[in-house]
């Protein structure tokens, strides 16, 4: 019962939503407050319908209800609970009630939170995220639905994806989500300006904190889908270039976009027009993505089920949200008024040039994921587009990019002195230099390429702090006064900071990588060594072991250095009992920032295994950056000026104007 | 009943708090500007924080407020674009119907055309500590039975049988060695676990399945059906004077009119005639004896065969696994490729047996282009 009433609730949504994507423009038209106060109220209601929905799935996953055809098919009875929660959206339909779940959220928290927004722009919002929740209802019911039942019920399911039995699924996926989809927001602002046929400097504000958080988010759960392939694949490489990678990576660089031109938009109401374009674009990425992931376009891990019927549906959501989108921006973009003009050199010219780059490398990664499907599908010719091409043109425009970081928040708004700013750089890019060679000795034997890529990051680091170090005045002002300063600074510029070191990092542990990583692949038989890194590795054996629903062979290998052990790891294969699957489960160690990565082959007929040992240097670097970059999107989410204006529309000019002026 | 009363509550429940915003009184609207002439404010305030740290100019800061100003004042003095705060609500009477019958009306006619109404929720739990006489379910109880207490022979005894009806060949092998190694050997259960043997390779006695079948004739002589796959066996290995006398024995020992009689006398008529035409399984055994390019072409016959009955008949998940790994071991790359699409034409990615292809796909090395 619990289940039919999960699947009721989520025809019900369909009608809520229904109601709330008429309702709420008709009221914004005829400026009815009854009609658009059905949109905050009815995308709570929406939220709570499909979260009933999606409890009673979860619900049926914890208890192994095999009746639940969905549940048969992803889930077995004697895996791990955790294991049963997350394969709630460790299969197709099951992920598309969480996208739903989410949109939805957003869609609550818009409603929620924003009560500062005129009540037209946020009834034309919550009617437009409705007419996603709409299309993406349908899609659940009508070719995705997860409440479809069984009967005789089956007595023992098939069980979840073997790769996908990892703590990993309880966290990448809702966290790519609430980035993914969070950027429904912005694209729902930009096509509710564009439907109200005005925008201006305060929409930049009210859609930023929607913005730093889809791009928080997705930070957050690109890191740590690289961070899972890298641990789980067993193939030590941390990023692919995969078309599913990428899939999520334009939409993280288009919103990385969106998020410094609405910058410029709020401060200096300049490149409106480019704001609102941005916001759509990576909205549409965002479905383009779900397009090429969700279609079976592409067969990967993550294309749990190939059904031409979903690619279709999902196509023509793509076709309807981005044409229709694209189509109204046509139409409306001429009569919207430009705004402030800025000299070249200037914070403003600093943000354009990041955009520029940032747009240029999104259609890179674009062109590069999407040529090979084209060719195959005019020419039935398979050609992959892998590293060698990303490497060259995207590594290439970064190179630029990540130059001018530093130097954008030390630029001034309107007219900069790109002089004084790089001569508050020269101290930095010194120093950085002087650290990155010394790092190359350490080393020693990496190539000259490398040792510019670590003063690269190293110059990141140190330029986003010269920021904070200048802004805050230390060095002409007395220590106390100047802490004083730094202390009264707002959130956003250490957000700022945060985040354009947390880049630095990142490079850091790429460049490192790139460069120094060793690989060894040889035959083990017990008792046999291995260097790596410094360390050595003794090879103890195998083990036979078993697991809930597998059964797994382990290595067990004694790691020392100079003759002392200090660590030791094991490493495995596994047999998936139900599928008869086999993975493989890389021993890892961390030694600082560093790892040895260890992973078993195959077993050789004279007794020896294969083994695979990789020495990481730094590789923790490149995930460390990109929590930092997390941390620096929360701190300047935190930041009051955000909320400016917020706290409750009702509020009164003059309490505002007692506030402390920081 | 109670499943009717609970989505009839939730409906109203819905309806009625969609309809709570058009039922208030709506005395004042704000102007859409008064919102953003408060963002403005605040930017008037930041500059004066720039100024204060330095972050910005005198006249900077003046070209700045100048510009905010400009926006400001657009904002509070815009005409108020011919709002007309309505002193009443304005009757909403058919736009109140329309949302209070769109839940009922939506939601159940989209829920009886797409679920399945009043059908029971089915916890696994709860099956389990009732499962009347459902096979599946007394299989999969006794499973987990077994999982907590693997040395409990008498439970490998029940299942081992169950397994081997229901074609799970390789958990009926364990099961009877488990209840061989716990409980001891009996005619029986060494039977059972050559007949295993013999079942999983498509009806070929395998050297170790003869010893089995030995072992259990040992322990009771009279054992037909034993004997009998002994002397299988003997046949398939090409062992013909000692097959031929196996059989004789049988028939020898059976009762007049036994119902096996007619099978005995058909294999006493092949080992001795030499009958023609006749490529049993047992020419198979006899390829040990023949040259490796032979034996290969055996092997190929074997495999075309195969081929043949599952173009006819491919709801057969065991046979494709065994063609795909048998056209791979050939060598035959191509063919195992195609078999395999062809497997999974029957058998679907999504579905578990579909899922057993890919696995092997992937095992044998056939992955790309077919899974990543």
């Amino acid at each position: 019962m619990i289940v039919e009433i999960g699947h009721y609730a989520l025809v019900l949504a369909l009608a809520i939503a229904l109601i709330v994507s008429i309702a709420p423009v008709v009221g914004a038209r005829r400026n009815d407050a009854a009609l658009m106060a059905l949109a905050p109220s009815g995308s709570i209601i929406l939220f709570g319908m499909v979260t009933l929905s999606f409890l009673a799935l979860t619900w049926a996953y914890a208890v192994s209800d095999f009746s639940v055809r969905n549940v048969w098919e992803n889930s077995h009875s004697l895996m791990p609970m955790i294991y049963k929660l997350s394969g709630v959206w460790g299969n197709h339909e099951g992920s598309m009630l969480l996208w739903l779940l989410i949109l939805t959220l957003f869609s609550a928290l818009v409603a929620l939170f924003g009560r500062n927004l005129p009540d037209t722009l946020r009834a034309n919002v919550l009617a437009v995220q409705a007419w996603v929740t709409v299309a993406f209802t349908l899609f659940i019911l009508l070719t995705s639905n997860p409440f479809i039942r069984l009967n005789p019920a089956p007595a023992e399911g098939q069980d979840l994806n073997p790769v996908l039995q990892d703590p990993g699924l309880a966290v990448h996926p809702p966290l790519l989500y609430l980035g993914y989809v969070g950027f429904s927001v912005c694209f729902s602002f930009a096509v509710a300006a564009l439907i109200e046929g005005r925008i201006d400097a305060a929409w930049a504000r009210w859609v930023r904190p929607w913005t730093l958080a889809a791009w928080t988010f997705l930070t957050a759960g690109i890191a740590m889908g690289s961070y899972w392939a890298y641990y789980e694949l067993g193939w030590g490489g941390w990023w692919f270039w995969d078309p599913v990678e990428n899939a999520s990576f334009m939409p993280w660089l288009a919103g990385t976009a969106l998020l410094h031109s609405a910058l410029v938009m709020e401060k200096r109401e300049a490149l409106k027009i480019w704001t609102v374009l941005l916001a759509i674009i990576t909205f549409s990425l965002s479905l383009l993505g779900t397009f090429l992931v969700r279609s079976g376009v592409l067969t990967s891990v993550h294309a749990f089920a190939t059904d031409p019927t979903r690619g279709t549906f999902i196509l023509a959501i793509l076709s309807i949200f981005v044409g229709g989108a694209f189509a109204l921006f046509a139409w409306r973009a001429p009569q919207l008024k430009s705004g402030g003009i800025f000299a070249p050199i200037s914070r403003e010219g600093a943000l354009v040039l990041n955009n520029l780059i940032l747009t240029v490398s999104t259609a890179t990664v674009l062109t590069g994921t999407l040529y090979p499907l084209v060719l195959e599908t005019l020419t039935g010719e398979k050609i992959s587009v892998g590293a060698p091409f990303f490497n060259l043109t995207f590594g290439l425009l970064m190179i630029p990019l990540l130059l001018i970081v530093p130097m954008g928040p030390l630029l001034a708004w309107k007219r900069g002195d790109l002089l004084g700013a790089m001569q508050r750089l020269y101290l930095v890019a010194g120093l950085a230099l002087v650290v990155g060679l010394g790092l190359y000795y350490v080393e020693n034997g990496g190539p000259v390429l490398a040792f510019l890529g670590l003063a690269l990051g190293i110059y990141l680091i140190l330029g986003s702090l010269v920021d904070l170090w200048y802004r805050a005045n230390f060095g002409k002002l007395a220590f106390s006064i100047a802490f004083a300063r730094l202390k009264g600074l707002p959130r956003s510029a250490f957000g700022t900071a945060l985040a354009h070191m947390g880049l630095g990092v990142t490079v850091l542990g790429i460049v490192a990588v790139t460069a120094f990583e060793t690989e060894h692949v040889l035959e083990m038989k017990q008792g046999m060594t291995a260097d790596a890194g410094g360390y050595t590795l003794v090879f103890d054996g195998m083990k036979e072991a078993v697991g809930p629903n597998f059964t797994e062979e382990r290595a067990h290998f004694t790691i020392s250095k100079a003759g002392v052990a200090v660590a030791d790891v094991w490493s495995s294969k596994r047999i998936y009992t139900a599928r008869r699957m086999p993975t493989t489960e890389a021993g890892i160690v961390s030694f600082g920032l560093s790892q040895l990565y260890v992973s078993l082959g195959d077993p050789m007929a004279d007794g020896g295994i294969v083994v695979r040992i990789w020495w990481k240097p730094f590789i923790l670097c490149i995930w460390l950056g990109s929590v930092i970059m997390m941390i620096g999107g929360f701190v300047s989410l935190s930041d009051r000026r955000l909320r400016v204006g917020a706290p409750s529309r009702r509020t009164k000019p003059a309490k505002i104007a007692l506030e402390p002026a920081e | 009943m109670i499943f009717w009363i609970l989505i009839a509550v939730l409906t109203a429940g819905v309806a009625g708090l969609l309809i709570a915003p058009l039922m208030k009184p709506r005395p004042q609207l704000t102007t859409a500007r008064e919102d953003e002439a408060a963002v403005y404010r605040d930017q008037m305030k930041e500059i004066d924080r720039d100024l204060a740290l330095g972050l910005l100019g005198e006249k900077e800061a003046d070209y700045a407020r100048a510009e905010i100003g400009r926006r400001l004042l657009a904002a509070t003095d815009a005409p108020q674009r011919g709002l007309t705060p309505a002193a009443l609500p304005r009757p909403h009477r058919i736009t109140t119907l329309l949302v209070i019958l769109c839940p009922p009306a939506i939601g159940l006619a989209g829920y009886l055309m797409l679920g399945s109404p009043g059908m029971p929720d089915q916890p696994l739990a709860a099956r389990l500590a009732n499962p009347g006489n459902n096979i599946e379910l007394l299989l999969a109880k006794a499973e987990r039975h077994l999982a907590q207490n693997p040395n409990d022979g008498a439970g490998w005894d029940l299942l081992a049988p169950i397994y081997m009806r229901s074609g799970r060949y390789a958990d009926a092998d364990q099961a009877f060695r488990n209840s061989i190694r716990i409980l001891g050997a009996t005619p029986q259960r060494l039977a059972g676990l050559g007949e295993t043997m013999v079942a999983a390779n498509q009806g070929i006695v395998t050297d170790e399945a003869r010893g089995f079948f030995e072992k259990a004739v040992a322990l009771e002589p009279g054992n037909i059906r034993s004997r009998f796959y002994v002397a299988l066996g003997l046949e398939q290995a090409g062992r013909k004077p000692e097959a031929l006398a196996a059989f004789k024995a049988i028939k020898r020992d059976s009762p007049p009119g036994a119902a096996w009689e007619q099978l005995i006398d058909q294999h006493i008529a092949a080992v001795s005639g030499n009958a023609p035409g006749n490529p049993s399984a047992a020419d198979v055994a006899a390829a040990q004896n023949l040259s490796g390019q032979e034996r290969q072409a055996m092997i190929a016959g074997m495999v075309e065969s195969l081929a043949e009955r599952l173009k006819a008949d491919p709801k057969n998940i065991e046979g494709w696994l065994r063609l795909v790994r048998s056209y791979k071991v050939l060598g035959r790359e191509q063919d195992a490729r195609d078999a395999l699409q062809t497997g999974l034409k029957t058998f679907p990615a999504e579905t578990g047996e579909g899922q057993r292809l890919l696995a092997l796909a992937r095992e044998i090395g056939l992955g790309e282009g077919i899974v990543q």
